[in-house]
């Protein structure tokens, strides 16, 4: 109740709001101060003290209750005093497949005082906490689970804390309009690549195997360990994608038509799958799309922009 | 919410903290709890140790819900009733070291400690000194540090991460505790009717006394009251502090008229004979319903009233300290009628109780003329054949007889015991009074402790044309005793006036008469501040404190004052340890730069700006390129706070340095 109360309220502050430029610094009028439950619990049990002491005229029962009542007002200054002046940027998000998780990051710091329990949360999330130290800063992750292809809004976040006393919660909001790329859920049902279909005259298509070296490309996350090619690493050059190009050379075309009898998700999951495959083997191929047409190519930069294409299909870019 | 809050509750460094915190709250309640209290708490203690050291299992609920209802019962069985002051203290302490075992989440361990600070309360019930105020201030410390640590998700807190944050706050929370304390109106009548509370513990005078009774007293310390004085403190022989009178004997025991009249000021026909003595008695509560007051009282404290004893009692017992104006008249004539039944009450002895003191009394009767006459022979008698002791022989079934004819050696009560016998058995109304007699002046106050060791009885006789006279035998037998106080009568009693008798300088009387007035300027300022005190105490800061509306607005405005003080201080405080060293080194290579015509814009980074400099002043790209390289690396190349140890820091100085020569 008391959540969605406070969901509400940032709506509405928030209504007409464009995603910020980091870094934001979490300035005075941006923090909110209520207590928490605990903090009326707290309430109660120093009324109840004070009755107490007027009753029992208890002098030093007095000084315990309007001390204890001072410390509960010094702490919310301090719970206010831990989230004020810290600076929020948000951190690099690599694209994934729908069904993974996005693995979204927050910067907090350039504090000059150190900031304990400081708890960041998207609405209705898990509350991931942090310490901030001193002059130093502290990354926050937040996973979110990609469910569909298309862009992926962290959406606006809550920072929020507690400390010291958990008597009362401070909050403040933030949207840097953050944003991770989804591809579509690669689908191995989508069978072999159509490479007999495609090919040429000269009838000696590449069937890729492990047998031979044949050129460097790019690095990917499935790629086995064993098949970095570390020298080129070290001398930092990671692509060399012209001499591979120029070896698969058979016309490898991957479209929209070939599953004539599916629904447009199934097809791009299909076709995703079929471009991870291709690039997998190091073949050199084309996308079409109703409405894209992406030539014949290959390599890092061919691959995300395949997949970027089938992300959005339909979906359009969006300024980002 | 969240379950990672919940984790804190279950961090062995913050269940032994709120184990430590219990301990030092429970710790003073200790000497007073039943045996199997303590040591069920102690129990409790080592098991939920035990779980936190060794990941034993939580006992089940109903186990620790049954082990609740056993320490009730417990409780009842030990006090016979579960309210009050003692039975719901102990109560309150079981349920709290089993509720250690019932500790499954942050909010179990928040509530916790929350009534844990009804424990600090507790002891205030008990003793509100000022040992006792600073050790709960320690405990209200523990507790906050315990709460900080319960407030810290993910990691733990360090020792210092627990107590300075704590510590702090206590220290901010200060002013604006004191702003409050002053101004809270204060109520002088209770809510709610108290619950009559035994004074187990108590040393103090009781409502019937027996020969060997006050001896007791008189090893104690203990402070009855304090008195200041306006005027000049009068000296001792006259400082005869009126507490209860004792009516009905019944052989060995005296005990207080179970109905006395109630009289008022005026009409209780005391005149004063010479100066009126203004003073303010702080009484220390001792759980009787009696306030102290020199003979004899002339005004009434005001929640007090004069019984026709002339014995000032409070409406309630007094259970807290309390402090009252008095005015009083040393010499006095105190002339009021007795009526024939006061008359023969006044007379009354237990028929053949003490058959030789009674035919003494007789014989008295008939030798002298007039009751002066006779007054006199009786004090003369004590006079020249009795001795004053400590440690009278223990006397029998006839207290009187044995103690007039046989022992001859007895303390005050027994004087004042065995004069009132003789006085009522030769037909004069007579009284035992209790109170106290003397004190000890504080050179380092000025004012007048009357300790427990003062206590003292005498007698009063009524006297046809003169009303009620004090007569002390002890004062014929022992003159010292009433002009010079107990140590020179007696010689030094007990550990302590031994130690004084022993320190030829006075340093420790002066230490102990600085403490005790420490201790007075306390029970005057923070305990004994009611109504009456504040309403003086505002009264010369200019307020008045009969107007609540008024009282309510100052009160806003100092806390709001005090609050603000704070508050402004913890926001405009900047921590100047803080700025980064590395970027402090490349500012001042900002500034060097500028110096030489290339200033850095606000949009540029290191790089842009390096850029800029190789193009605009290549004689010193070399330079800058080492300093924006080694300044790249130490601040965003390294995780975490930088440590001021590192080595690259002092490259990157000495690269600011020698810009030019690079």
């Amino acid at each position: 109740m008391q959540l969605h109360l406070r969901e509400r309220i940032a709506d509405w502050i928030y209504r007409a709001k464009a995603p910020e430029t980091p870094p934001v610094v979490l300035v005075q009028r941006r923090i909110y101060i209520v207590p928490t439950r605990h903090g009326y619990l707290f309430a109660f049990i120093l009324v109840l003290l004070l009755l107490a002491s007027i009753n029992y005229q208890i002098s030093l029962g007095y000084l315990l209750v309007f001390l204890l009542a001072s410390i509960g007002g010094t702490g919310m200054l301090h719970t206010w005093r831990n989230l004020a002046q810290l600076s929020l940027a948000p951190g690099r998000v690599e694209p994934v497949f729908a069904g993974d998780t996005a693995q979204f990051t927050l910067r907090l710091g350039d504090t000059t005082l150190p900031r304990f329990s400081v708890a960041v949360r998207r609405s209705q999330g898990e509350a991931e906490y942090a310490d901030v130290p001193q002059a130093g800063t502290a990354t926050v992750a937040l996973p979110v689970a990609a469910e569909k292809r298309g862009w992926l809004s962290l959406g606006r976040l809550e920072i929020f804390t507690h400390y010291p006393f958990g008597l009362f919660h401070a909050w403040s909001y933030v949207d840097f309009g953050t944003r991770c790329l989804v591809y579509p859920r690669p689908d191995p049902g989508a069978g072999p690549l159509p490479v007999e279909a495609s090919q040429h005259g000269d009838g000696t298509s590449m069937i890729p195997g492990e047998d031979e070296f044949h050129a460097l490309r790019g690095w990917r996350p499935t790629d086995s360990p064993r098949h970095i090619a570390w020298k080129a690493l070290a001398r930092e050059q990671g692509l060399l994608s012209k001499e591979f190009m120029s070896t698969a050379s058979s016309d490898l075309w991957l479209a929209w038509e070939h599953f004539p009898s599916l629904g447009t998700e199934e097809r791009l999951s299909k076709l995703t799958f079929w471009v991870l495959e291709a690039d997998r083997l190091g073949l050199a191929w084309g996308l079409k799309l109703p409405g894209v047409n992406i030539p014949l190519n290959g390599g890092d930069a061919h691959r995300l922009a395949c997949l970027e294409a089938l992300a959005l299909f339909q979906i359009g870019p969006a300024a980002a | 919410m969240s379950t990672a809050p919940d984790q804190a509750a279950l961090k062995r460094g913050n269940v032994l903290w709120l184990m430590a915190a219990m301990g030092f709250v429970i710790a003073p309640h200790a000497e007073r709890l039943p045996l199997w209290v303590s040591a069920t708490c102690l129990g409790v203690a080592v098991w939920r140790g035990l779980i936190a050291w060794h990941g034993r299992k939580m006992p089940h609920g109903l186990f620790v819900a049954g082990l609740a209802i056993a320490t009730a019962a417990g409780t009842w069985l030990s006090y016979s009733r579960l309210y009050g002051r003692d039975a719901s203290s102990t109560l309150l302490i079981l349920m709290l070291c089993l509720k250690l075992l019932e500790m499954r989440s942050r909010r179990d361990a928040l509530l916790t400690i929350f009534l844990g600070f009804f424990l600090v309360f507790t002891n205030f019930l008990y003793s509100q000194t000022v040992l006792m105020g600073a050790y709960m201030l320690v405990c209200v410390w523990i507790f906050m540090a315990t709460l900080v640590g319960f407030n810290r998700v993910g990691t733990e807190a360090t020792f210092r991460e627990r107590a300075l944050p704590a510590g702090r706050i206590i220290l901010q929370a200060i002013p604006l505790m004191l702003v409050v304390f002053i101004l809270f109106p204060r109520v002088s009548t209770p809510l709610w009717r108290l619950p009559q509370e035994g004074t187990t513990g108590r040393t103090g005078l009781s409502e019937s006394v027996s020969p060997g009774d006050l001896n007791k007293l008189i090893q104690s310390e203990h402070v009855a009251f304090r008195a200041d004085f306006k005027g000049p403190i009068p000296k001792n022989d006259r400082l005869y502090w009126r507490g209860p009178v004792m009516m009905d004997f019944d052989g060995r025991t005296w005990t207080m008229s179970p109905f006395p009249g109630i009289l008022t000021m005026r009409t209780a026909g005391i005149e004063a004979k010479g100066d009126e003595i203004d003073y303010v008695v702080t009484l220390e509560p001792h759980g009787k319903t009696w306030m102290f007051a020199l003979d004899m009282p002339l005004i009434l404290p005001s929640d007090g009233f004069l019984q026709s004893d002339y014995q000032i009692r409070s409406g309630a017992p007094i259970n807290a300290l309390r402090r009252y104006e008095m005015r009083s008249a040393l010499s006095y004539v105190a002339r009021r009628e007795l009526s024939p039944e006061a008359r023969r009450r006044y007379t009354t002895l237990p028929l053949d109780s003490n058959p030789r003191a009674t035919r003494f009394a007789r014989q008295l009767r008939t030798n002298n003329a007039t009751d002066r006459a006779l007054i006199n022979a009786a004090l003369l008698l004590f006079n020249q054949q009795f001795i004053y002791t400590l440690e009278p022989p223990v006397l029998g079934r006839s207290p009187v007889d044995e103690f007039l004819f046989d022992t001859k050696r007895g303390f005050c009560e027994h004087y004042a015991s065995a004069f009132v016998y003789l006085m009522r058995a030769a037909g004069i109304p007579a009284r035992v009074v209790l109170g106290y007699q003397g004190g000890e002046i504080n050179t380092v106050g000025n004012y007048l402790i009357v300790r427990q060791a003062d206590a003292h009885a005498w007698a009063e006789v009524w006297l046809e044309g003169e009303g009620w006279v004090r007569t002390d035998p002890t004062a014929a037998v022992s003159p010292d005793r009433i002009e010079r106080g107990m140590d020179l009568a007696l010689g030094p009693v007990g550990v302590l006036p031994n130690l004084i008798a022993a320190d030829k300088f006075g340093l420790l009387r002066q230490v102990r008469y600085t403490w005790d007035a420490f201790n007075n300027q306390w029970n005057q300022w923070v305990v004994g501040y009611n109504t009456d005190r504040q309403a003086y105490f505002l009264k010369g800061l200019g307020i008045d404190s009969t107007d609540w509306r008024k009282l309510a607005m100052w009160l806003l405005f100092g806390g709001l004052a005090a609050s603000g003080l704070v508050g402004a201080f913890l926001l405009l405080k900047r921590n100047p340890a803080v700025k980064d060293p590395a970027l402090l080194a490349y500012e001042k290579f900002v500034r060097q730069m500028a110096a030489v015509g290339v200033r850095r814009e606000a949009h540029e980074g290191p790089v842009d700006f390096l850029h800029r400099i190789e193009r605009e002043h290549s004689d010193l790209a070399a330079g800058a390129r080492r300093v924006t390289d080694l300044y790249i690396a130490v601040r965003y190349a390294t995780h975490g706070a930088i440590a001021k140890s590192d080595p690259r820091i002092d490259q990157l100085r000495a690269a600011v340095a020698n810009i030019r020569n690079a």
